[in-house]
């Protein structure tokens, strides 16, 4: 690195530091160069629909085209649709309307239709979406996803453009659903996979020259997986410009919001008698201290299955009580078989925390069984209530509290409890939302842990970085200062 | 002094025979003697306002103040030729002291004293005259300083020709700045690109700014004159931009292309109203001195090819791979007449035949100067002759400043301001203050607190008058 580019990434560093994430004074974006970032893995998902982790979101939001994007200070904007949707017939139908000439990177045109099957993909039998939740109070959702028609009958397409969607009860969130990035259709983003070869070690993008919001600045996208060390090695090296973890690399570091939340599901019919002791021992657990000791990224306590980030300024998560004299010998039963506790594989604080719970559950005189399982067998062995107890992790996609406890209820419990707290929920803000939320927590019978974010460190060089309060950024917005062009 | 000084501001203040339906202003009468025939004319005009000597009182002692120095002489003898012309007998007064004492010690019937410069943001010279009574009245012979009848007060105005300007532009006065700083106006949302200069002809220069769908014309005073809707972008570009330029285009004199638009337009300013007279191929990236230039965006982005060229040619190679945030033209020409921002942040220097200019150092072919912001303008404020760099500050990580730079590789700025809100990403240059030397004006982004944005135009002159 020469003398000059060093002078310029301390300034830009302090610049930062003043104003993250916007662009510097009097420079306007440049085209061009390769950005190359950094993520805990390398992206195994590609459709929209399924990606649930931050390495395959990210790749979809590189690769898809946004229906509603979330700007930085928290409003809706158009994508591919040309303007948020306002509420018609009293909150129950919406209407879309797709932008005029867009089109996928391979040109087919996109309208309606391509709107209404993304709806129906989420809710397919074949490949059941983690993100359902979308779709669900969507008219004839149920129908769709138990098999009994082929089509969404709330989805009703107009004209080449015009789609109404036609809700089972209000939401009028339902926007905010349309921001989520399940609901991307593929093929419409800022770039699109580069031609490769044999299998790689990198995921490369090319520019979309058909991109509804426009060519993306960077001439190449290249995303590649580095643990935290060798992220921030890199990165001081110039040879990466950006790392999304949860640790800090060096850099311009911002911290995203803590949208995933990790939470403890009791399954009171498998437990039976230990039920009780069993909560009463989660119950117990100092949420604030296992956030801070055991999340990697930014975390916070949770008081409700909501991240606080969605709630204002919520009252802070209770502490942890101490369990009553004599509790344990009242569980002593329950300790004759070893409880499963479920936990998904590819999720480390999920893990520390399952561990700790583990500690807690012995402490109490109950003995827990750690079983670590794919992301997609955890889901199938919830929905067949086939646990004893469950450590989620869910990444949050929509910024609102309804839409955020149908997605950790549909994780939890399925549609049907879904689509009862989107219901719950619904309208509600701030306090209101944060009671209705404690109450849904109960009833779905989890307790929630904590929620954690990442952190984006970036390369002084690396410009329009510029989060949404959903905690998503545009890969498409993001410029090199000078184009890439060599020093 | 005082008086005549407000005068002329009242002069500057009161609007201009291009915006109201006032006669036009003499026109010349002979042909341009060393002064320009300005000078003649605001002569003629001022004798026209005085008439015949009254009452067959001649003699006429003729005292002209003008704070540019230069200008003084060639006022006095056109005024003399004036006045001798309307049946004066007219004899310069140049001693120090009291006039009207020196004039009645002389004999003198009347004493005229002419103050006169060039009134601010016009391209005009303006005079003020007192016809002030110097015999002695028989009446008032106990009060010898008295005055036999009121006196009289007379103005006139003419066009300033580029002679006059010269002449009449005022030095700096000892210890002013560099340059003075000003807001010019707001507009709501964020401007793309600036032009400055006559989008009328003879009618003194505006400020052009062109908003994403959208062109203002402003007063050189910040006043709305005229707006226009431009045609919708035909493919989406992720960062708006435009190109812009104020020029003879033909028909029209304002030239405008948006980033993604299918083509530019040209229009002319009649009446308040913004006509579009013609398409265009190309984008217009600046019109100055040396004439226009005219480039071609990036298919889908918001930066330019660096395909440069007098006139619009779409086949026009590129000169190289580099891509380019805009152009700027000196206002008048010379050795630096051009200057063209590349993405890379460097800013090339060119003569006005387009070729790079120069490089002091024999192993680079080109001029460049390092750390220019994206919102520049070329601009001679120091009236050497060769254009300085108005640009905003290339410090990322210090709040926005103006600063101007001469263009030479190196070169401390000679002038900084600031720090200001907001980010400066477009600028112009014309001489808007009507002094005779070149001015600039910048325009800085901003966000408002209700989240939209807005443009702050600020005017950077070295015009005496406007210097604190």
């Amino acid at each position: 690195m020469s003398a000059r580019w060093r002078l310029a990434a301390v300034l830009c560093a302090l610049a930062a530091a003043l104003a993250a994430g916007t662009a510097h004074a009097g420079v306007r974006p440049a085209y061009g160069g390769t950005i190359r970032i950094a993520l805990p893995v390398l992206p195994r998902e590609r459709d929209p629909a399924l990606a649930s982790e931050p390495a395959d979101l990210l790749l979809a939001r590189a690769t898809a085209g946004q229906l509603l994007e979330v700007t930085e200070d928290g409003r809706l904007a158009p994508g591919l649709l040309e303007e948020v949707p306002v509420p018609e017939a009293g909150g129950l139908a919406f209407r879309l309307r797709v932008r005029a000439g867009s089109r996928t990177a391979s040109g087919a045109p996109l309208g309606a239709a391509d709107v209404a099957h993304a709806l129906e993909r989420l809710l397919s039998r074949a490949r059941p979406s983690p993100h359902a939740w979308v779709a669900l109070p969507i008219l004839g959702a149920d129908a769709l996803l138990a098999g009994r028609t082929a089509t969404l009958a709330g989805a009703q397409v107009l004209s080449p453009r015009e789609l109404l969607l036609r809700l089972a009860f209000p939401l009028p969130e339902l926007p905010w659903l349309l921001a989520s990035p399940a609901l991307a259709i593929p093929g419409a983003g800022a770039f699109v996979p580069a031609a490769s070869g044999a299998p790689s070690r990198s995921v490369e993008l090319a520019p979309n020259p058909g991109a509804a919001a426009g060519l993306p600045f960077a001439g190449r996208l290249v995303l590649v997986a580095a643990d935290a060390r060798g992220a921030a090695r890199l990165l001081e090296k110039g040879a990466l410009e950006l790392v999304v973890r949860p640790e800090a690399a060096g850099g311009v570091v911002t911290a995203l919001p803590a949208l995933t939340v990790t939470l403890v599901a009791v399954n009171a019919q498998r437990l039976g008698d230990a039920a009780p002791a069993v909560r009463a021992a989660l119950a117990a657990i100092d949420r604030a201290a296992l956030a801070r000791r055991f999340a990697r990224g930014p975390a916070v306590a949770l008081a409700t299955i909501v991240p606080p980030a969605l709630l204002g300024d919520p009252p802070p998560a209770p502490p942890g009580r101490p369990a009553p004299a004599g509790a344990s010998a009242a569980r002593a039963p329950a300790a004759a078989r070893p409880l499963r506790l479920l936990v998904p594989d590819d999720s480390p604080d999920a893990r520390a925390a399952a561990e700790r719970i583990q500690v807690t559950l012995f402490d109490r005189g109950l003995r827990a069984r750690l079983e670590p399982v794919p992301r997609a067998a955890l889901a199938s062995q919830l929905a067949a209530r086939d646990h004893d107890v469950a450590v989620l992790s869910v990444t949050v996609l929509a910024h609102r509290p309804a839409l955020a406890a149908g997605q950790v209820a549909l994780a939890v419990a399925g549609p049907d409890a879904a689509r009862r707290a989107m219901a719950l929920l619904a309208g509600k803000e701030g306090a209101s939302a944060q009671d209705a939320a404690a109450a849904l927590s109960a009833s779905l019978d989890v307790v929630p842990l904590f929620a954690t974010g990442l952190r984006v460190s970036a390369a002084p060089a690396l410009q329009g970085l510029a989060p949404g309060a959903d905690g998503a950024f545009d890969p498409g917005g993001l410029w090199l200062l000078g184009g890439g062009a060599p020093p | 002094m005082r008086l005549a000084l407000s005068l002329l501001v009242a002069l500057a203040a009161a609007p201009s025979p291009a915006t109201r339906a006032d006669p036009p202003l003499p026109a010349q009468s002979s042909p341009p003697g060393p002064a320009g025939s300005s000078v003649e004319a605001l002569a003629a005009a001022l004798a026209r306002e005085l008439g015949p000597p009254a009452g067959g009182r001649r003699a006429l002692a003729l005292a002209v103040e003008v704070r540019a120095r230069a200008l003084g002489a060639p006022l006095e003898a056109a005024l003399s030729a004036a006045l001798s012309a309307q049946g004066y007998a007219v004899a310069p007064l140049r001693t120090p002291g009291d006039p009207e004492a020196a004039a009645r010690a002389a004999g003198h019937d009347w004493l005229l004293r002419v103050q006169a410069g060039l009134v601010p943001g016009r391209r005009e010279l303006g005079a003020v005259a007192e016809l002030i009574p110097t015999w002695p009245s028989f009446f008032l012979q106990r009060r010898p300083g008295a005055r036999a009848v009121p006196p009289r007060l007379v103005e006139a105005r003419a066009p300033a020709d580029a002679a006059t300007v010269l002449l009449a532009r005022e030095g700096r006065p000892a210890g002013a700045p560099y340059a003075g700083v000003r807001r010019l106006a707001r507009l709501p949302g964020r401007v793309l690109a600036l032009a400055a200069g006559e989008a009328e002809e003879g009618r003194g220069p505006v400020v052009v700014a062109a908003l994403p769908g959208a062109l203002v014309v402003l007063s050189v005073e910040g006043e709305r004159l005229a707006t226009h809707t431009l045609e919708p972008v035909a493919g989406p570009v992720r960062a708006p931009a435009a190109a812009l330029a104020v020029g003879d285009f033909g028909g029209g004199r304002i030239a405008v292309r948006e980033a993604g638009a299918q083509h530019g337009a040209v229009l002319a300013l009649r009446g308040g109203r913004l006509e579009p007279v013609a398409a265009l191929d190309g984008a217009p990236l600046c019109s100055g001195g040396a004439g226009a230039v005219f480039g071609a965006f990036q298919p889908g982005t918001s930066v330019l090819a660096d395909a440069l060229a007098p006139l619009v040619d779409p086949g026009a190679p590129p000169r190289s791979a580099r891509t380019l945030y805009g152009v700027a033209c000196a206002p008048r020409g010379g050795p630096i007449a051009f200057a063209a921002l590349g993405t890379d942040l460097r800013l090339e220097l060119l003569g006005a035949d387009l070729r790079p200019v120069p490089s002091a150092t024999p192993a680079a072919p080109a001029t460049f100067l390092e750390g220019v912001g994206t919102g520049f303008a070329l601009a001679d404020l120091d009236g050497d002759g060769v254009a300085e760099v108005v640009t905003s500050s290339a410090d990322p990580a210090s709040p926005e400043r103006i600063r101007v730079v001469p263009a030479r590789p190196g070169a401390a700025p000679a002038f900084e301001w600031g720090p200001i809100d907001g980010a400066i990403l477009s600028g112009a240059s014309a001489d808007l203050t009507a002094d005779g030397g070149d001015d600039a004006v910048l325009g800085a982004v901003l966000r408002l607190e209700d989240g939209s944005e807005a443009t702050d135009l600020f005017l950077v002159t070295s015009d005496p008058r406007e210097l604190p």
